[in-house]
């Protein structure tokens, strides 16, 4: 199939320059659920040329109401290669690269080798903390975001900032236990990581360094807080 | 003194999202905490006028004060 004007509608919003750097670039996302299967997808729509995906958990039932590689044919599949096989489907171009696990703080150097940014797609606020921390020890750059309800948060941390573990440092269980997960609050801040991580890789300056956007689907508001 | 409280996410629920409160002198975080029935452990960030502060952090007139749950899922 000839697919020439694949990237077509990205202009001029990206230019071929850009073009170029996002199918140059590894991007690594750890979580393959809500905010990781929406992060990938976009990723892999717009054309980065490779992803390596990371999550321990096969598909179940419970994730249908908002995970986009989850269907009704793959549930017990390995999420990861759920994701791959849908991906495979979308943009064949792009080299995906599926671990079957969970991330952890001595895997970083493996996983993270030649990979050019992280997206954190992860359910626990203690790993985000580590992923930060392995992240900067790599001089890699993350973006954040998390979901609970109606409400989520996302940022992007550099080496030598602390945003994570500012934000999620404290503070018992989240709510998300109580609150879950619905189909719209996972796209939505997956959407906004992906036009972060976007921005990094193509090198325009990221919007929400040392800061985080405070997302109420609820009231519609969407609040910038600073990190000092 | 008058401090403006502002709730986010679950907080708001059977709360509010922004009240004056009037306070006695060298009130602290926690005396507000109190009546409203959120315990210091279900707060992951808190803000008074942007900057970090915690539950024995004391409140000036004039101060707003931003409670932050914790959103973890993904």
């Amino acid at each position: 199939m000839k697919l020439e004007g694949r990237y077509g509608r990205n202009k001029k919003t990206l230019s071929d320059e850009d073009q170029l750097k996002l199918a140059t670039s590894c991007v690594a996302i750890v979580g393959c659920g809500g905010l990781g299967g929406y992060i990938a997808e976009e990723l892999a729509r717009i054309g980065v040329g490779r992803l390596v995906l990371i999550d321990g958990d096969r598909l179940e039932v419970s994730n249908l109401n908002r995970q986009i590689m989850a269907t009704e044919l793959n549930i017990g599949q390995w999420k990861v290669e759920a994701a791959r096989d849908r991906l495979h489907s979308v943009n064949s171009e792009v080299n995906i690269e599926v671990v079957r696990g969970w991330f952890e703080e001595d895997k970083g150097p493996e996983l993270f080798q030649n990979v050019d940014l992280v997206c954190d797609a992860l359910d626990s606020r203690e790993a985000r903390v580590v992923l930060e921390r392995v992240c900067h020890e790599m001089n890699l750059p993350l973006v954040f975001a998390s979901i609970a309800g109606w409400f989520g948060q996302i940022g992007v941390s550099l080496p030598g900032d602390f945003s994570v573990s500012r934000l999620f440092g404290r503070g018992e269980q989240g709510v998300e236990k109580a609150w879950g997960n619905p189909a719209f609050t996972p796209a939505v801040l997956a959407s906004l990581s992906v036009a972060e991580a976007v921005k990094l890789v193509v090198g325009l300056k990221p919007s929400l360094r040392h800061a985080w956007l405070q997302v109420d689907l609820l009231t519609m508001e969407f609040e910038r807080f600073e990190i000092l | 003194m008058r401090v403006t409280i502002k709730l986010f996410a679950t907080f708001r629920d059977g709360r509010f999202k922004v009240e004056e409160r009037d306070l006695p002198e060298g009130s602290c975080v926690f005396n507000v905490l109190q009546p409203l029935s959120i315990k210091p452990e279900e707060i992951a960030i808190c803000f008074i006028n942007g900057k970090d502060a915690n539950e024995n952090s004391v409140l000036k007139d004039g101060d707003t004060l931003a409670l932050f749950p914790p959103v973890g899922g993904g």
